[in-house]
């Protein structure tokens, strides 16, 4: 099979513990796209959603303008279930967790960088986990070309969207979410260019970490 | 002792099954229950369909309207799709607004009808700018065992299947509508979408068509859709353990068999719906 | 998929999922020796495999101690931990009190240092109380008592009036906490204050004046994004009064 392995993605950056209130937070930004992701927990859990051998969690997602629509409900499931396969929640029984995800500016690729939020942000929280998780964007342009990362122009023009979480430990796929239709073999080429370009991504995760801990090294 | 057990601990329970390379229901791994398709179920809806996988059973009714297009698209009319779960269907679901498992199948059913192009949305334009089709696609679940996502794509599919419009033309001296209720043509139908659900049990045993006890024990849930080309429309896994591209493509097969499967179900009942006429 | 050497990892930064295993040492008439090595905080073994669940830095301690030092907010209680909370409620023999957890802790009014049945302690709903976990685990409600195991006070009880308590990072508590803390020292240095520090990151201060007091806890917050240099600096220009 020819791959074509040299994924590029668009210039990213993150900030941890940009927020006072919460127990963990960081703002993740791809391109132009924006978000800023809040953790609470473990907190106090109404009677109603406790779990009595887990921690119980709920992922918001907050457009940028309006309410949330069922399109949101959607990717707070597909995140929710992301972050739950990482998360170690039978260490907190009968606590809540929650994660609050904030849409700055939208341009493309928008449901990698909330997984990439959400896990920076859980990072800082300090919570328990089993791995970390990465979002990648794969757009398949009208010749079939996979382009990683792309923006809202490149999502507009592309024919089919494809969005994976990779997993640190395995380099396997936790989450998928996909527009369009494709072949089998896309779809291979497509899991291959992410997770090559989640090696990037995890060691930009390591290298941020890294940064905040020198100042008591 | 073997009720004992199942309700103490469920998953052990599953899993001495799944060493065993079976399921407490008597089926294989790669089995799908037994699927029944009735067409044409309701009368006041333009097309409908009832969808039964074991004893997950999901009623599908097309309602079309006329409506003006949207400025975005002119040339195009739109399909609207909703996935009921009322408290009817199991005790999980309370009544009210619909929870979040109505309206994550509701974007999905969404999702599949834009992604494979089932129809053409220009198809359904009557006038440009001026009038087109709005389906109306109810997708109510009567009884829920799991596995709801397949139903509801079958059942969506059989039902736009059986729908009829009839004809309308735009009468050029008064502007109006004219509808012809005697004239009915049926919907072009672009491509012919199935669903196949995967659920993955302790991370690397897994098995096709869970039911609604198999759902809940599994760590990740996975639903593939293909069409008759074998080209993938959706591949939905809402987080859960990961899997290799091995394993996925092993899925991709089965859900590839399944498409198979279902097209001849279809086919079967079409025909046997025209020859009773 | 980090499988280097646990002991070259000592001060370095982990993240959760990185995994070590262990070469175990083959002794000269061929068994293997296995190692003991005792997690804390952080780290967990999964078979032959010791598994990273906390962003931190790996740290270690003599003779078989590992542990990940982490920055994190949330208190999580621990057994034997010290800590600052406040009572929320008073519910028959025990009161509730808050200390940042996911759970109130319960403090039964016979923990107190002298206190029966029928000299209860003065403990009202909005005290502060320094108290220690007897019990904390993840399945049990947290409880806390204000005496040792022989039944003193030692230093634990119901706070005076006066003082201002605020919170800090965990990660801070602990380098405030740590024996001959560098941060401690030379705030000694500055004024003569009295601080207590609870391990679910509160921290409550007392100095001579209610500024000094206020100057002290800024101090002490500004710590916590702050090398020894940095730091050093700041508690100069204080001590100048060039603030």
């Amino acid at each position: 099979m020819e791959v074509e392995l040299c994924p590029i993605l668009r210039s990213f950056g993150s900030e941890q513990n940009v927020l006072s209130r919460p127990d963990g937070s960081a703002s993740f930004v791809q391109g132009d796209t924006s978000v800023l992701a809040g953790v609470y927990g473990p907190a106090e859990v109404k009677v109603s959603k406790e779990i009595y051998d887990r921690a119980t969690l709920e992922v918001v997602i907050q457009p940028k303008v309006g309410l949330p629509s069922v399109r949101e409900r959607a990717r707070e499931q597909c995140i929710r279930e992301t972050c739950e396969a990482a998360l170690l929640s039978t260490l907190h029984p009968r606590s809540s967790l929650t994660l609050i995800l904030q849409v700055v500016h939208d341009d493309g690729s928008l449901l990698a960088c909330y997984l990439n939020a959400a896990c920076m942000a859980l990072i800082d929280a300090g919570l328990p986990m089993s791995s970390l998780f990465c979002g990648i964007t794969c757009a398949i342009n009208t010749e079939g070309q996979i382009i990683t990362d792309p923006s809202v122009q490149q999502e507009k023009e592309s024919r089919a969207l494809l969005t994976f979480a990779i997993d640190s430990v395995e380099r396997k796929v936790m989450m998928s979410s996909t527009k369009g239709s494709f072949s089998v073999k896309e779809l291979q080429q497509c899991i291959a260019v992410s997770q090559k370009a989640s090696e990037e991504i995890f060691q930009f995760y390591r290298d941020s970490v890294k940064r905040r801990y020198s100042k008591i090294m | 002792m073997a009720a004992g057990f199942k309700t103490a601990e469920p998953l052990e329970y599953h899993r001495s099954f799944l060493k065993e390379n079976c399921r407490p229901d008597g089926r294989e791994l790669g089995e799908f229950r037994a699927t029944t398709l009735n067409i044409g179920s309701i009368n006041t809806a333009d097309g409908s369909a009832l969808v039964k996988i074991g004893n997950t059973t999901v009623i599908c009714g097309i309602k079309a309207e006329l409506a003006a297009p949207t400025v975005d698209a002119p040339e195009s009319g739109y399909i609207v799709p909703n996935v009921d779960l009322p408290p009817l269907c199991s005790s999980r679901f309370r009544p009210g607004p619909p929870g979040e498992k109505a309206q994550a199948a509701s974007q999905f059913v969404a999702d599949v009808i834009e992604s494979s192009d089932v129809i053409q949305k220009k198809d359904l334009c009557i006038e440009k700018g001026k009038l087109c089709w709005v389906l109306y696609c109810d997708i109510m679940c009567l009884d829920y065992d799991g596995n709801l996502l397949d139903a509801c794509i079958i059942a969506l599919l059989a039902a736009l299947k059986n729908a009829q419009l009839p004809e309308v033309t735009i009468n050029k001296e008064t502007d109006l509508a004219e509808v012809d209720f005697q004239k009915k043509n049926r919907l072009k139908i672009n491509r012919h979408p199935t669903a196949s659900s995967f659920s993955v049990f302790d991370d690397s045993v897994i098995i096709v068509d869970p039911t609604a006890e198999e759902e809940g024990l599994s760590t990740a849930l996975m639903t593939v859709v293909t069409d008759e080309e074998d080209r993938l429309c959706m591949l939905h896994k809402p987080g859960g353990s990961s899997l290799s591209g091995e394993k996925l493509q092993d899925c991709i097969n089965r859900a590839v068999m399944r498409n198979r499967e279902v097209s001849k179900l279809i086919d079967k009942v079409m025909e046997s719906v025209k020859a009773k006429k | 998929m980090m499988q280097s050497c646990f002991k070259n990892k000592i001060g370095d930064v982990v993240l959760p999922g990185d995994i070590f295993s262990f070469e175990l040492p083959v002794t000269e008439d061929g068994s293997v020796k296995a190692e003991k090595i005792i997690c804390g905080p952080g780290l967990r073994r999964n078979g032959d495999e010791v598994l990273v669940c906390k962003s931190g830095i790996l740290r270690h301690k003599q003779p078989n101690l590992y542990w990940i030092d982490s920055q994190q907010k949330r208190y999580v209680p621990a057994k034997g931990e010290s800590v600052i909370g406040i009572v929320t409620a008073k519910s028959g023999d025990i009161f509730k009190v808050d200390v940042g957890g996911s759970e109130q802790a319960s403090l039964s009014y016979l923990a107190f240092e002298g206190a029966t049945k029928r000299n209860r302690p003065n403990v009202q709903v909005g005290d502060l109380v320094y108290a220690q976990f007897i019990i904390a685990n993840k399945d049990m409600e947290p409880e806390l008592v204000c005496i040792d195991s022989n039944g003193k006070a030692n230093g634990m009880g119901v706070f005076g009036a006066d003082g201002f308590l605020f919170k800090v990072s965990l990660g801070l508590v602990r380098r405030l906490l740590a024996p001959q803390s560098e941060i401690v020292k030379d705030l000694e240095k500055l004024f003569p204050s009295e601080i207590v520090v609870g391990m679910n990151g509160c921290v409550w201060v007392k100095a001579k004046t209610v500024q000094q007091t206020l100057i002290v806890a800024n101090l002490i917050e500004s710590c916590e994004n702050m090398t020894a240099q940095q730091r050093q600096a700041l508690f100069k220009r204080v001590a100048d009064g060039n603030l």
